[in-house]
């Protein structure tokens, strides 16, 4: 039907018309990412394969005023990659080659459209690694992955994606291709900070340098069953306490842990558990062994039902499949949920799950908690049922509500999926008007036009604002 | 507070699928929409279009349930351009059942779209008239037989007629294997197990498979009955019904599956053991195709229980380890309906690494399908064509043999070892087992 | 007199008129203001943005000569009374401080606790956490512990129209909205003024060693070798810092090349490794280890090597600084390049860079003559390598001459535009950032 209008053809032109969608029935699979609850169709969906192409589709749509929004591989979890209706998507896949490694200076330059495990495994060989590690690594992109700063369960010790990104090359809101970063420290603003994390409002991003790591010479995994969630949440406390770093440490509750039991991907945990820790260390091996006797040593203390330390490389990989694909595993005990991503100092852990489980009570909802302890990362799952009226309403209102408690003892209302659309009002809770004001004025230098992923991120403004300066004052 | 939902409620929507046996609501529900099925897809991996992946195709499915969008040609192409290859099964984290959403899916296609002109035909011709029929595709091996022995392969070859064929039909033809006689026709119903007996089995000996492949029906019989089985070839047996149901001819398939339950059931077995992955997987998934069967979803469900690959057979049962050596190097290929299908990855090693003298060599991602899956290759030759491309980029260079479980695959890896100028032979897993044995008669005395 | 407004707010000791001399740093002003609230902060700068003062901020004045062409503006805006720790979450491993306390004190509070924040500038005494997050200065220990941008969760600004900002939070792991911080981490005071900083802590290592090696021959090809086989090696150094001769001589009596390697882990792993070092260590090269107080004791002195910049009227004013960003293992390159330079140009200059991060930076003391040279040279060699150069201490009169910045990139409009929106009457540090932001 659309196969006449101009603009598919013109983005033909430059793609191929075999990399530009625009049948309906094509392009409902593209009406939502991760983040399920809201879902309207894009105008077009474009696949260029080059910078220059990318350079050449902006520009049309930069000229012809035509909102866009960039997309790796759409599993996103704030709708970050979702259209809110009509804008052409932008498709980084077929950008996915790994361009380049630097053995020497410890540096890989990739595609956006590379996956993030792959990169790992390419350098793999020569004891390498890519630290970053969404759960979703098998299947997420580094280009998605800049866009929203990803982290994972290892950024306790290593740091999210910002930390590991050194350079990028861009295409900007008019089309025009930079280049930023490639040795620390370059003079000027740090462009490629801000970039990290912007979830495609500022700039799409063509090109990555990244770091890579050498292997640890050793790492173990202990996995820790408890019979409370505060026994747990201490055990998290004191290991800090310790002065030990672990390189990872995950919590879940029983709701999760019946899910991920449930799942693909089981352990055979225990029933009836009420907690459990993953802790992971890794470094020197001469020093590993005394941080094991001494996170053995203070789970007993807290109670532990039972710890055991992974015996071979397979018990932790299973260890680790389990945990990672604990959020759809969900999909295994309820037919929908949404996931929250709050983060809280670490030491108010247990106080906040406290006021979750009344959360989750007063709602009639389940909560399960999936989380990155160590850095006080909270994923509280809400199961709910989609197909019963207003049942998804009311999961909306509830991650808000779990958003506010985070928001109320210090903490952010998300740690590494971003605003995208679901959290925008959220903002709110964490930001003053003056605060948001502040950002989208960086964003209208890079984007004046909000036509890169328009309306994303921020809050509408509000009216109280509108108001204030109407009246003047301030 | 604003909260921002904008979904398509099923209360306010009416389904397209208006035939019975629909895709099943609860399992395409279950897809949470996380994507991690989507690197494991060599459809997407291809195309990178995520109606192409699995979990667009969930999602369309969906839609069309939600009667958001028609049962048409723009549905169709998705459906049908999966390989059906269970790997994103295998990926998934909340176990969505792909494989049936998709072959639903298709069963409602083609009722509403049947195929017109000479897909029809071929089709019809093939799915209907020939693979039900032991009888006819007999004939028709007898066919390919004469065309092979007569030297009709070697004129037509020479006078370059292939080559005003298709290249995918040409390499197809090119890597045929020579037509032997059925193992039903030249083994009794009943074949006694050597020694003692262990157990009575039954063996599926497949359509296909045992007019191209009827060698390795042979080796599966002679292996079963040295390790002490005795091994019933039920007559009244059929085409297991899996391309059909691929192919979205729920009907016939759901017709065979009956044959076959009573023709197995009759034969009063333990096991019934199957050596072609994608036979053993349609099999043990008869119950899902007959659940709405008054009379046979019980019997479907005892009948699965039976079904075990012949690896597994031999792994869970007992076999005696082959004292007779092959001295090669040998790589695996994961069939799709072993590994993904069917969950079974470590007993067909452990079967490779027992034959003293091989080698084993992994390759990487030996479960990323060939292409072949079914007919797969015929109907849809430029991306299963790409798929194997992908495919044979993994097989390792310095291998004699490259082994697995499924015919098809074997015929597709052939296709892809002349298509690359490999050197490397297909082999069945239990040929190479069969032939150890025969090795200890050899240097035994 | 202009600021008579802002006399009455203040307390009188808190405005004073600078007196007339001269500063050789530049970056002066006539008046100075000691504010000691976040409130009176907003005030300055309100009052300033609306009368169109030009304002200086100033930490404990270590990157006075750090950029700028200007002998002095309206006011230098110190925040030296703007100090102390705000909050401090043990258990969180998270601290907030004012931008006015030193990292010596902020350093000597945590040691207390068993934790630390892993920023090793110069001179910890005099830098202020502010000025070292808006110099963005580094020391060799970045290699392992990252860098401001690194460790930087939280801030408090103060913008040019007196308003209040926040940006990012008190927690590790933040992804709401754009990461701001990163926006004023080495803008050089040009956007706002930090008021509170948030900053990611780490628990003391329980152990420490620091092994120095030498290289008898001067052979930086040998380094180079011995710095990749570390690298690609599992042991887990802190820093893999290259001293040039002279400045191996001046820390350690030896006039060779060395290669610094610390190690801060539990004893074992520290043990350990320096035992690796041994196993592996080249041909010709000498080693020698010092541990715990003795390793604390090295760094307190390399932490002096540079011009200070607080002390106005010492002949250190005359030095210049350089900061060298180049790929990681061409640090090592950039050192005996430097050193070589020097040699040649006959002027004095120690150099360290480090091998695994990129960061170098050269000491030069010299007459003008020779300083202009040494600077145009250093930055040729690095921008051939795809990296730059930046003079981050000199001499007023030697910054009037020499682009301190380099080039503009070729998206400095974006640069500009933060510029201009963020400060759109260029209030604070006029003309101090590249391309005349």
């Amino acid at each position: 039907m659309q196969a006449q209008d101009a603009l598919i053809r013109e983005l033909a032109v430059i793609v191929g018309t075999g990399s530009v969608l625009y049948r309906e029935e094509d392009l409902i699979s593209y009406e939502c990412d991760g983040y399920v609850i809201h879902k309207q169709p894009p105008r077009a969906v474009v696949f260029p394969a080059t910078t220059e192409e990318v350079s050449q589709v902006v520009k049309l749509l930069h000229r012809r005023k035509i909102p866009f929004i960039p997309r790796g591989a759409g599993t996103g979890l704030s709708g970050g990659a979702a259209p809110l209706g009509g804008e052409v998507i932008i498709s980084l896949v077929k950008m996915k080659k790994l361009l380049h490694v630097d053995w020497e200076n410890r540096l890989a330059v990739v595609q956006p459209g590379f996956v993030n495990l792959k990169l790992t495994n390419s350098v793999a060989s020569k004891g390498y690694y890519y630290a970053p590690d969404p759960s979703s690594q098998y299947a997420c992109t580094i280009g998605g992955n800049v866009a929203e700063n990803a982290g994972g369960a290892h950024c306790l010790k290593y740091g999210v994606t910002t930390n590991h990104v050194l350079g990028m090359e861009l295409v900007l809101a008019n089309g025009e291709i930079v280049e930023i970063g490639g040795v620390p420290d370059a003079p000027g603003y740090d462009l490629m900070g801000l970039l990290t994390g912007s979830e495609g409002t500022l700039a799409i991003v063509t090109k990555i340098t990244v770091r890579i790591l050498k292997n640890p010479e050793d790492k173990k995994t202990v996995l820790a069953y408890f019979d409370s969630v505060e026994d747990a949440s201490h055990a998290v406390s004191d290991i800090i306490a310790i002065g030990i770093v672990p390189a990872a440490l995950e919590m879940m509750d029983k709701t999760a842990i019946e899910g991920v039991e449930a799942g693909n991907y089981p352990v055979g945990h225990p029933p009836g558990l009420q907690a459990l820790l993953l802790i992971e260390v890794d470094g020197i091996s001469a020093g590993i062994e005394d941080q094991i006797e001494e996170i053995l040593k203070v789970c007993k203390q807290r109670n532990v039902i039972q710890v055991k330390v992974a015996e071979n490389e397979q018990e932790r990989a299973q260890w680790w499949a389990n945990r990672k694909t604990a959020f759809p595993a969900m999909g295994a005990i309820s037919p929908d949920y949404l996931v929250q991503d709050g983060v809280i100092p670490r030491s108010r852990l247990p106080e906040v799950l406290e006021k979750v489980e009344e959360i989750s009570k007063r709602s009639g909802l389940r909560i399960a908690n999936v989380f990155h302890a160590g850095d006080g990362n909270l994923h509280p799952l809400i199961l709910f049922d989609a197909r019963k009226p207003g049942e998804t309403e009311l999961a909306a209102r509830v991650g808000s509500e779990v958003l506010k408690v985070c928001a109320d003892v210090g903490g952010s209302i998300t740690g590494e999926h971003g605003v995208g659309i679901e959290k925008q009002e959220e903002m709110r809770f964490i930001f003053t008007e003056e605060e948001i004001q502040a950002q989208t004025q960086i964003r209208s230098v890079f984007n004046p036009e909000n036509l890169l992923n328009p309306d994303k991120l921020f809050p509408k403004p509000s009216r109280c604002a509108e108001v204030r300066k109407a009246v003047g004052h301030l | 507070m604003s909260i921002q939902v904008k979904d398509y409620p099923e209360s306010q929507t009416k389904s397209n699928y208006l035939w019975e046996d629909p895709p099943d609501e609860d399992k395409f529900s279950a897809c949470v929409h996380c994507g991690m099925c989507l690197e494991s897809c060599p459809t997407y991996l291809e195309t990178g279009h995520e109606h192409q992946s699995p979990r667009g195709r969930v999602h369309l499915i969906k839609a069309v349930a939600q009667g958001r969008i028609e049962l048409n040609a723009g549905f169709e192409d998705p459906i049908f351009t999966c390989l059906d290859c269970r790997a994103c099964e295998t990926a998934c984290p909340s176990g969505v059942k792909v494989g049936s959403l998709i072959e639903q899916a298709r069963g409602q296609i083609r009722k509403s779209i049947p195929l017109t002109g000479w897909k029809a035909a071929v089709s019809k011709f093939f799915l209907r008239g020939v693979f039900p029929h032991p009888h006819r595709l007999h004939t028709l091996g007898n066919l390919i037989k004469l065309y092979q022995k007569s030297g009709m392969q070697t004129l037509a070859r020479g006078m370059g007629l292939l080559k005003m064929m298709p290249q995918h039909l040409q390499n197809m033809e090119a890597v045929m294997p020579e037509v032997k006689v059925p193992v039903r026709k030249k083994y009794p119903e009943v074949a006694p197990a050597e020694g003692r007996r262990k157990m009575r089995v039954a063996l599926l000996t497949g359509c296909v498979m045992d007019v191209m492949f009827g060698d390795i029906n042979e080796a599966t019989i002679r292996v079963l009955v040295r390790n002490g089985y005795e091994v019933v070839i039920p007559r009244n047996q059929r085409c297991c019904g899996a391309l059909h149901v691929h192919a979205g001819d729920r009907d016939e398939g759901k017709r065979l599956a009956r044959q076959n339950i009573d023709a197995f059931l009759a034969a009063g077995v333990d096991k019934i053991v199957v050596n072609a992955a994608g036979c053993g997987c349609a099999l043990k998934e008869y119950p899902e195709l007959l659940h709405s069967d008054p009379e046979y979803g019980q019997k479907a469900v005892e009948f699965a229980g039976k079904i075990e690959d012949v690896a597994v057979f031999l792994m869970n049962h007992g076999y005696q380890k082959p004292q007779g050596t092959v001295r090669t190097r040998v790589t695996y290929h994961d069939a799709c309906h072993l590994a993904h299908g069917q969950g079974v990855r470590r007993e067909p090693r452990e079967l490779l690494r027992d034959i003293p003298g091989v080698e084993m060599v992994e390759m990487p991602y030996a479960d990323r399908c060939c292409g072949s899956a079914g007919i797969y290759n015929i109907t849809n030759p430029d991306m299963a064509g790409k798929v194997l491309d992908e495919k044979m980029s993994y097989v390792p260079e310095d291998v004699e043999l490259i082994s697995m479980g499924n015919p098809g695959c074997m015929l597709q890896m052939a296709i892809g070892v002349r298509k690359h100028g490999r050197s490397a032979k297909v082999v069945h897993t239990i040929q190479l087992l069969d032939r150890a044995y025969q090795a200890e008669g050899e240097s035994g005395k | 007199m202009v600021l008579t407004a802002l006399d009455q707010l203040f307390a009188e000791e808190q405005i004073q008129v600078v007196p007339g001399e001269f500063h050789p740093l530049g970056n002066n002003g006539q008046w100075i203001a000691y504010p000691d609230s976040e409130k009176q902060i907003s005030t300055i700068l309100q009052y300033a943005n609306e009368h169109g003062l030009k304002v200086v901020p100033m930490g404990g004045g270590t990157k006075r000569g750090f950029g700028g062409t200007e002998e002095q503006a309206d006011l230098l805006l110190s925040l030296s009374r703007h100090r102390g720790i705000v909050e401090y979450s043990k258990g969180d491993l998270t601290i907030t401080v004012k931008a006015g306390t030193t990292m010596k004190e902020i350093g000597d509070y945590l040691k207390m606790n068993k934790q630390m924040l892993p920023i090793d500038p110069a001179w910890p005494e005099f830098a202020t956490i502010g000025g070292v997050v808006a110099a963005n200065d580094s020391g060799p220990k970045r290699l392992r512990y990252g860098s401001a941008r690194d460790l930087l969760i939280g801030l408090r600004l103060i913008y040019p129209n007196g308003q209040v900002i926040r940006t990012g939070g008190k927690v590790v792991k933040n992804v709401a909205g754009y990461d701001m911080n990163k926006l004023f981490v080495g803008s050089m005071g040009t956007l706002a003024v930090i008021s509170e900083l948030t900053l990611k802590l780490r628990p003391c290592p329980a152990y420490k060693s620091l092994a120095i090696l030498a290289f008898p021959d001067g052979d930086w090809q040998a380094i180079r070798s011995f710095a990749t086989a570390i690298l690609d090696s599992q042991i887990e150094p802190v820093s893999l810092e290259v001293l040039s001769p002279s400045l191996n001589e001046r820390l350690h009596g030896m006039r060779e090349y060395g290669l610094v390697i610390a190690f801060e882990d539990v004893e074992k792993a520290v043990q350990y490794q320096v035992e690796w070092l041994k196993r592996h260590l080249p041909k010709n090269a000498s080693l020698s280890v010092l541990s715990q107080d003795e390793a604390d004791l090295w760094w307190d002195r390399f932490a002096r090597i540079s011009p200070k910049g607080a002390h106005p009227g010492s002949a250190e004013d005359q030095e210049i600084g350089l900061k060298v960003g180049s790929k990681n293992l061409d640090a090592i390159e950039v050192v005996s390049f430097c050193h070589q330079l020097g040699q040649e140009l006959q002027a004095e200059v120690i150099v360290h860079g480090g091998a695994g991060h990129g960061i170098s930076r050269a000491y030069v003391k010299g007459e003008e003559s020779k300083l202009l040279p040494f600077v145009q040279a250093v930055r040729s060699h690095a921008e051939s390598r795809g990296g730059y150069a930046v003079v981050q201490h000199a001499p007023l009169s030697l910054r009037q001459k020499v682009d301190v910045w380099g080039e503009k990139p070729a998206y400095f409009p974006l640069l500009e535009g933060i510029k201009r929106t963020v400060d759109p009457h260029s209030v604070l540090n006029p003309k101090r950032f590249i391309g005349g932001i």
